[in-house]
């Protein structure tokens, strides 16, 4: 695995870059002290669906598959995430369970933040809130391109003449 | 008092009765006279389209009374109701914030009050209010919880007989009928709309509630559905 793993946010070279991380000094100061930093191996699950929404993930470095699951073990796979990203956060916003799976397709450094923490820096840092209002509006347009493939009924085949 | 479509119009959100209980209006009161100075209340007749998809986001549409039908179009033409919008709810909001193309195509299923807030002024009270923020960031976590849930009905449920299933499993619950042994909804879609709905045909949902009834799981009484049978229904649902 590519050693990545940057003391802290403030020193990351990818800072300015990444939407999420482009934020002040003194907000990505509070953010290193709230957080911890894991490296994690291919296939490692960080969330899953219905568990109840412990805090978010910052996709520091590597590629996650976002899922939906039904109870029989099918899954559908909503998106595929690269750096920069934040993971659970519409979960962690409204308190009710991820929505998807999260699981690591390649080794991956991740940022976790835990709720109370995150809510907490939000509410103190304007700018963070409001880029994450823009993520959360991207998370949905996603969604949505992908009930737009899904949902079109079965269109009949059309007899040859 | 006159007023259109019969509906009793609140004009100030200040005086509003509800609003403590409504998630998105329940702002603080600095919050609240900056959204009171910049909204405009708005009555509409049943079948009003507030916004069709792919047109520019002028601003959001917030849902006092009456119920919305939210849908989306799929690339080969054809239509998804994706929701029913309920009082409470915020519409157009992914669109005004980001500043992309309405998503969703929103129409009136009843009269409806409806609060407008032109763009410009809604992202400059975002800027200026923290806790709106955290509206607008709940609602959205919301709408993607909704879309998710969506994509699992439609993408991992095997049959139409399922899908519609579930539909009406999830419709008893949402009424608050969770406990009782037989359910009664007023259903207020057409077939076309529910087949819209779940992604099948208008015939296979005809079919189907022919079935059901057939099955004793339901019952039809003019535009009241009865749930006669909830398990065999929820085995059906999860089969």
């Amino acid at each position: 695995m590519d050693a990545f793993a940057p003391a802290t946010c403030l020193q990351c070279p990818m800072r300015g870059e990444k939407v999420f991380c482009n934020l002040s000094a003194a907000a990505l100061q509070e953010l290193d002290i709230v957080r911890s930093v894991g490296l994690y191996p291919k296939a490692t699950t960080l969330f899953a669906e219905g568990r109840a929404p412990r805090g978010v993930f910052i996709l520091c470095s590597g590629r996650v598959r976002l899922s939906i699951c039904s109870d029989k073990g099918k899954s559908l796979t909503l998106k595929m995430v690269g750096a920069g990203e934040v993971l659970g956060l519409s979960a962690t916003i409204s308190g009710k369970a991820y929505e998807v799976t999260a699981e690591t397709v390649v080794p991956s450094q991740v940022v976790f933040v835990p709720r109370k923490e995150f809510l907490r820096f939000l509410r103190e840092h304007r700018d963070a809130a409001l880029q994450v209002v823009q993520f959360l509006t991207q998370d949905l347009y996603v969604a949505y391109d992908r009930v737009r493939s899904i949902g079109r009924p079965r269109s009949r085949r059309a007899r040859p003449a | 008092m006159r007023s259109p479509y019969g509906l009793d119009i609140v004009e100030s959100c200040l005086s509003c009765k509800i609003r403590e209980h409504r998630l998105f209006c329940d702002l603080p009161p600095k919050a609240l006279e900056t959204f009171e100075n910049i909204k405009f209340a708005t009555a509409y007749p049943k079948g009003a389209v507030l916004f069709v998809e792919g047109q520019a986001p002028r601003g959001i549409f917030v849902l006092c009374k009456g119920r919305v039908k939210l849908s989306i179009g799929s690339s080969d033409g054809k239509t998804l109701i994706l929701k029913i919008a309920e009082p409470g709810e915020v519409l157009g909001l992914s669109a005004t914030v980001s500043g992309k193309p309405y998503e969703l195509t929103a129409e009136t299923l009843d009269p409806c009050q409806v609060n407008f807030i032109k763009r410009e002024d809604f992202i400059r009270f975002l800027r200026d209010h923290t806790d709106a923020c955290f509206k607008v960031a709940e609602q959205l976590s919301e709408k993607y919880n909704s879309a998710c849930h969506e994509i699992r009905s439609l993408g991992l449920a095997h049959s139409a007989a399922e899908k519609l299933a579930q539909l009406l499993i999830e419709w008893c619950n949402h009424n608050g009928q969770e406990g009782k042994p037989e359910a009664r909804l007023k259903i207020a879609l057409t077939h076309e709309e529910i087949a819209q709905m779940i992604g099948i045909s208008r015939e296979t949902v005809t079919r189907l509630f022919a079935d059901f009834k057939r099955k004793q799981l339901i019952q039809l009484k003019g535009s009241t559905l009865v749930v006669r049978n909830r398990a065999a229904l929820k085995a059906l649902a999860n089969s």
